[in-house]
């Protein structure tokens, strides 16, 4: 298990983590979500070891993570780390050794996974001439060679074209089946809400919300109602606790304040003709953009 | 810990040696190195002659003075050190006929006048244009046997144009028995041993900051730096790259010198005698000109000392280089901090190449003493003994004090470098670096 514990950074004066505290147990997929320079690379740059907290302490299966722990961890960069000049096949092995591995399990390896991404013809192929999606399946495949039980994930599917997301996120929910601990980084909402049981979400450094995510929606008091019909959206206007109402695709979007307005939009459109009527709850990017918001503006 | 570092070691290494532009490197080290060597032999392969014969048709209207001429040619090819052989045929026709005749061959004419004002007179002809060598000879023979002709007008006797014209006589006597620097012989070691010493130990300096500098801006640019560094430390990182590229700049240091010595075996076996023995000549001179300076006694001493500097220095080198390398974040950065060092590279090289100039100033003996210079400079002083081993050790002291120094403090720099990629200039990111606690 991961445990992040009151840690604190500071880049000379500026605070770039503030008091963040999380845990992530095994198979459980964790999101760490933020605008740009929230502090999310900052964060796993610490559990890499790669930078030291000023204040707390991060510890994996209950020890301080040092070099002889890191071959545990899988770690995927948001921008590519590859070396571009080298071929596939030297690449993996390269990163698998610094992991710990021989050159023989690494190959053995390295065969199913280019198979399960659908790239073995790229083997021996410099990563140069490679495309952008395909360096990202080698650095993906770079990153659990070695079977890690922690993969951190910083913005995986940045530059995947929809087909690819798809692969990888099949390969992701099969990694988290077989035991390993995932966070991950996103800006994407939608994959964050499909894959992440827990989260938090940092505004410069700081933990805005945090928790498991049903529990996160639940609570968030505003919902959504969607309604097809003919509906007087000046009247639906001016019932309170009715925040906002918007035409998409033919339907009506009613942004109301909490569960307790459900009843009296029902009533105002009751006499008319309906067709369909929904209450949802709110998106993750609708909470994430409003929790970012709130704390930007104080 | 320690096989990661033995791994990346070898990767370094491999990356730098299993290429193709390495062994084109090297192939062409070969090819220029043994072309050197053997410049003569191929020039006379391809129609050039260092040594032709210099066929003379002497035309003598004096009628008296081919002997005279005859001896100044055999005294002026010696003081000119010329290996071509020299005939001399008496022509019995007129000037115009000689004209003909040279126009079918690559002889030399040499017209001989009599003159009542100057008391000779000459002309050289020849049908294309002569070499400055034979040319000089030629003037100065004809020189010396006017003036030769010109005494014997003057009525001066035998006996006394020969004590003219025969060489002074000088005896050289040197006071300080310390000072055994000898100019003739210096000058033939500083334009001969430095330059085949300096100028490889220079290339190989410039090797090795280019592989460590290249390699850490690489991973630092492709941001394979990061998955690096949180596998292996920093200084296991750091230090893998120093001892590769060490590794490599000895190994082509080694390479180098099998490829001087295919040369020399090439000239050997292959060689035209005159060449051969051209080599030999100079050898005997170099050999000679050693021994002379007193430098054959001290010669463990200066080769010890010389390679004691090297091998620090390159440390030195691959340190300050892994350690500038690690606050790049593009090429351009990269080309900023060559530069200081090139700099300092190429003074350290010119101050040897001119070290015996400066006779022995105090200003030179402290420059020897400075880091990244004083390999290439206290060898050199040392040679032409305006230094001593103490001095030398001084030195030594000195190398070995900067890498404490480098690797103390300048690790600090590295490790906090080699993750940085602030938009901040160079310089000021590395002077932000050196405030960072370690």
């Amino acid at each position: 298990m991961l445990k992040v514990k009151d840690v604190t950074k500071y880049y000379g004066s500026h605070l770039a983590v503030d008091h963040l505290s999380f845990e992530v147990n095994q198979g459980e997929i964790f999101g760490l979500l933020g605008a740009n320079g929230a502090g999310k690379t900052t964060t796993f740059r610490m559990i890499m070891g790669l930078l030291e907290p000023n204040q707390g302490n991060i510890t994996f299966d209950e020890k301080p993570i040092d070099y002889t722990m890191t071959d545990k961890i899988g770690f995927v960069t948001e921008e590519r780390s590859l070396l571009t000049k080298l071929t596939v096949k030297e690449q993996i092995i390269y990163y698998g050794i610094l992991k710990g591995m021989v050159e023989e399990d690494i190959l053995e390896k390295l065969d199913i996974w280019l198979e399960k991404f659908h790239i073995s013809e790229y083997k021996n192929r410099k990563i140069k001439e490679l495309s952008k999606g395909n360096q990202q399946k080698i650095q993906f495949i770079s990153g659990v060679i070695h079977s890690p039980q922690l993969l951190i994930l910083d913005e995986p599917f940045s530059g995947l074209d929809p087909i690819n997301v798809k692969m990888f996120q099949e390969v992701i929910l099969d990694l988290k089946s077989k035991g390993c601990s995932i966070i991950f980084s996103s800006h994407q909402m939608e994959h964050i809400e499909l894959f992440c049981e827990k989260l938090v979400i940092l505004v410069k450094g700081k933990v805005v919300l945090s928790g498991y995510l049903k529990d996160i929606k639940k609570e968030y008091r505003k919902k959504n109602i969607l309604i097809e019909g003919d509906v007087s959206v000046s009247e639906l206007k001016k019932i309170k606790g009715v925040l906002d109402v918007t035409l998409l695709n033919q339907e009506y979007q009613v942004k109301i304040e909490s569960d307790a307005i459900v009843e009296k939009v029902f009533q105002a459109i009751s006499k008319s003709r309906i067709t369909k009527f929904v209450v949802e709850e709110a998106s993750l990017n609708e909470i994430f953009i409003e929790k970012v918001g709130e704390a930007y503006d104080e | 810990m320690t096989s990661k570092f033995w791994f990346l070691t070898k990767q370094s290494l491999n990356k730098k040696v299993k290429t193709k532009w390495f062994l084109f490197a090297n192939l062409l080290l070969l090819v220029v190195l043994v072309g050197i060597i053997n410049m003569d032999s191929i020039i006379s392969f391809f129609g050039g002659d260092f040594s032709s014969d210099i066929e003379i048709v002497l035309l003598d209207e004096t009628k008296e003075s081919k002997e005279i001429f005859e001896q100044n040619l055999t005294f002026s090819k010696e003081t000119l050190d010329l290996d071509n052989d020299i005939s001399v045929e008496v022509y019995s026709g007129n000037l115009d006929k000689l004209k003909e005749e040279l126009k079918e061959n690559d002889k030399i004419g040499i017209v001989l006048e009599k003159d009542n004002d100057v008391y000779m007179k000459a002309k050289i002809i020849s049908d294309t244009k002569i070499d400055t060598m034979s040319y000089q000879l030629l003037v100065q023979a004809l020189n010396q046997t006017k003036a030769q002709v010109a005494m014997k007008y003057a009525n001066i006797d035998p006996i006394q144009l020969q004590k003219i014209t025969s060489n002074v006589e000088i005896e050289r006597l040197i006071l300080d028995t310390e000072a055994k620097t000898d100019d003739e012989a210096m000058s033939l070691i500083m334009g001969t041993v430095f330059p085949t010493v300096i100028l490889p130990f220079f290339m190989l300096v410039i090797f090795l900051v280019q592989m460590i500098g290249t390699e850490i801006n690489e991973e630092k640019t492709t941001k394979s730096m990061e998955i690096i560094i949180s596998n292996v430390s920093p200084k296991t990182h750091f230090f893998s790259k120093v001892l590769a590229s060490n590794v490599f700049v000895l190994m082509q240091g080694a390479l180098l010198l099998i490829y001087g010595g295919i040369g020399l075996l090439v000239k050997t076996l292959f060689g035209t005698s005159t060449s051969s023995s051209s080599l030999t000549s100079t050898f005997n001179d170099i050999w000679n000109s050693l021994g002379q300076m007193g430098i054959m006694d001290r010669l463990p001493e200066i080769i010890i000392s010389a390679l004691v500097l090297m091998i620090l220095s390159f440390i030195a080198y691959s340190l300050i280089a892994g350690i500038l390398a690690s606050m790049t974040v593009n090429m351009e950065d990269f080309q900023q901090i060559q530069t200081p060092i090139m700099m300092v590279c190429l003074l350290g090289y010119y101050l040897s190449i001119m070290a015996g100039v400066f006779n022995g100033s105090i200003f030179i003996r402290v420059l020897s003493y400075v880091p990244f210079i004083s390999c290439l400079l206290s060898p050199a002083l040392l040679v032409i003994g305006q230094i001593g081993i103490f001095d030398v050790l001084i030195s030594v002291l000195f190398l070995i004090i900067t890498i404490w120094i480098m690797i103390k403090y300048g690790f600090r720099i590295y490790k906090v470098g080699i993750l940085n990629y602030s938009t901040d200039k160079m310089w000021k990111r590395l002077w932000n670096a050196t405030k960072q606690k370690g």
